[in-house]
């Protein structure tokens, strides 16, 4: 186990080019012992790369990796303790599921007592016992999938465990109760897990901590709560929640915020707002219905009502702008129009696309 | 429907094996016959009714002094020269093509796919180009009619072959196969012996076939490169040529010069199947 730290680590496949295009940008970040990660963000956005220098497979073209605070940048990934599991089962199709799972014990020389202890224990806990003695090549993708999950956790030393959206694969049953598993071994042998998934449900189901990466960039680390409403950015605020984020253009005049012909009380000091690159967000979870106008109340016309069975989808419109507001199903809208509350301390104001806090 | 579809399919692979067997039949029946049973023709059945002799047969193991052709030593030369050359193809070929599969080369504008090129460029010229140096540099180095200058040649000639089929097949075997050995403890060789080579059998089978047959089957070199202390098959088979044709004995050496190579097509047949030559993951 291991505490694991980024020092201003950046990358760039190609380092000969003139301007390097950097995969993932200079940054640094640390990863607490036995945590539970989700590395989240659009596919290119350099996740994988992110885990592949974790392990050693990718050496940084900038910037030191440490574990425990010990500089392992060019230590070899073989001698990193380090398990990862690729988005696609990587088996060693000529084995059995035994030797599959024994593999890194036997590459690391342990005891054969000692290995056949470590295997049946973690072929226990992943269901595979059954098929223990048979070849690894026959069995489905999900078992396969467990196999390699199985080779990481076999080994009681690792720093963490790497997941590069490994769950993909698997059908949509069994990747919850996989997810469970996870959390499980997580809490009981306290490994590091790091997740990499482009799900936000994934991530947000699975993880303590979320990573938001965009474009070689971390944009946001926060609980699932801390994304969900206080997205740091735009990108945050439309990648998170189903459905994103409303966001307008909005200015300031006389300590209120105007959208559109509506003026809004702020728990914000508009002083500290420089620019006039200014946008405001709210979630249509946390917007309320009423039938008079009330403080922070917009009117608006209702443009339709969508049913998916546990919640309602309102779509409704004002000054030409479109706003999403989720209500309880048993709440009934037959009213054309309607007056829309958006509480102060709801609303999210983004200068130049950054939360201003 | 189904049953027209089971016919057609049982008509066309008879028509197809009758189509590769014949010849073998047409050969072994010569093979028996003599200068009458071949020129005379039959009275009713073709390929069955003469008279059986063994002579086509024993000209194969006679020693030339009593008028025969002995091709028991070149028979023996020909397995021993494409075994070795093909084996030391294969291992140096499969490293060469790991190399170039997994690692980036670059020198100038010369990348991976140009170093690739480059081997299989040996077998595209035509093999004439090769046969004045490849006689002056055996000269040269005292290798002419010697087995190990036949090894030699025939390594630069099968390597080729190697590489070009296992770079193909390393480019489909994924590199996590590779990463995950290393996560899981291997250094780079082991990875490479423990898990890759394992991965791999389909691919180097195939490019041990290729390897086994190019070399058996070359006349060329074979007859350029050696004189009277070495020979090989092929060029030992030609000898068998006089003004009136021997048919019934070049059948036999016909028959006894596919033999090997039926063999290691019945070996390796299993191998061959198209699951086994797709990669190590599905
Ligand atoms: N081996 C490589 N060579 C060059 N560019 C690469 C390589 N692998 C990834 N990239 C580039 O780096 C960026 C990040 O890729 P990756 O880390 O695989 O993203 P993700 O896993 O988030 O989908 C992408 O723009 C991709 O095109
Ligand atoms: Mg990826």
């Amino acid at each position: 186990m291991a505490k694991i730290e980024f020092k201003n680590v950046g990358h760039s496949y190609d380092q000969t080019a003139k301007h390097p295009v950097y995969a993932l940008k200079p940054f640094s970040l640390s990863w607490e012992d036995g945590g539970r990660y989700a590395l989240l963000g659009p596919s290119g956005c350099g996740k994988t790369t992110m885990l592949n220098i974790i392990s050693g497979l990718i050496t940084p073209s900038e910037g030191n990796v440490f574990f425990n605070d010990q500089n392992i940048t060019s230590v070899k990934t073989e001698q990193r303790n380090i398990a990862q599991v690729f988005q696609f089962p990587v088996i060693y199709n000529t084995m059995s599921v035994y030797d599959n799972l024994a593999f890194p014990l036997k590459c690391r020389k342990f005891s054969e007592s000692h290995i056949r202890k470590k295997v049946n224990e973690v072929a226990e806990i992943l269901n595979l016992s059954s098929v223990i003695d048979s070849g690894a090549k026959r069995l489905t993708a999900d078992q396969k999938q467990l196999i390699s999950l199985g080779r990481g956790l076999v080994r009681e030393d690792v720093a963490a465990v790497l997941m590069d959206e490994p769950l993909t694969v698997i059908d949509p049953d069994l990747k919850f109760k996989l997810r469970r598993k996870l959390k499980e071994i997580n809490s009981k042998y306290k490994t590091t897990l790091i997740y990499v998934t482009h799900d936000q449900n994934e991530a947000m189901t699975f993880a303590e901590k979320i990573i938001v990466m965009d474009s070689g960039q971390i944009v946001q680390r926060g609980s699932s709560k801390e994304l969900f409403e206080r997205p740091s950015t735009t990108f945050v605020a439309y990648f998170i929640g189903s459905p994103a984020m409303n966001i307008f253009n909005c200015s300031i005049a006389n300590n209120e915020l105007i959208l559109g012909k509506f003026k809004l009380k702020i728990d914000k000091n508009p002083d500290q707002i420089t620019s006039n690159d200014l946008k405001v967000g709210i979630r249509s979870e946390f917007i309320d219905l009423s039938d008079k106008p009330k403080e922070n109340s917009i009117h608006v016309k209702i443009k339709s009502n969508e049913d998916f069975g546990n919640y309602k989808l309102l779509t409704c419109e004002f000054d030409n702008l479109e706003i999403k507001v989720k209500i309880k199903r048993e709440q009934n809208v037959t009213s054309e129009t309607t007056y829309l509350i958006l509480s102060k301390n709801r609303l999210c104001l983004y200068e130049k696309e950054k939360l201003i806090n | 429907m189904k049953s027209i579809y089971f016919t057609l399919k049982y008509f066309a692979i008879t028509l197809w094996s009758m189509f590769v067997i014949a010849p073998f039949l047409w050969a072994l029946s010569t093979s028996f016959k003599d200068f009458n049973s071949v020129t005379g023709g039959a009275t009713y059945i073709p390929w069955l009714q003469f008279e059986p002799s063994l002579e086509g047969w024993k000209v194969l193991v006679r020693s030339p002094a009593k008028g025969g052709v002995d091709i028991i030593e070149p028979y023996f030369n020909s397995i021993f020269v494409t075994c070795t050359a093909s084996l030391i193809s294969i291992m140096l070929g499969t490293l060469a093509a790991y190399a170039l599969s997994r690692f980036t080369f670059k020198a100038g504008i010369i990348k991976n796919n140009d170093i690739t090129f480059f081997f299989i460029s040996q077998r595209i010229m035509p093999p004439i180009v090769l046969s004045i140096p490849f006689f002056l540099m055996l000269g040269f180095l005292g290798l002419l009619d010697s087995l190990f200058g036949l090894i030699l040649v025939y390594i630069v000639l099968l390597m080729p072959i190697a590489v070009w089929i296992m770079v193909d097949f390393f480019n489909k075997v994924p590199k996590e196969i590779d990463e995950t050995a290393l996560i899981d403890g291997c250094n780079p060789y082991q990875a490479f012996i423990k898990v890759v080579i394992p991965n791999s059998i389909p691919g180097l089978i195939v490019a041990v076939l290729f390897c086994i047959i190019f070399g058996w089957i070359d006349f060329f070199f074979a007859f350029i490169l050696t004189f009277t202390e070495v020979q090989l098959l092929p060029v030992k088979i030609v000898a068998l040529n006089s003004s009136v044709t021997p048919w019934w004995s070049l059948s036999a050496s016909a028959l006894v010069s596919v033999a090997p190579l039926v063999v290691v097509a019945f070996i390796v047949e299993r191998y061959l199947s198209k699951g086994n030559l797709s990669g190590a993951l599905k």
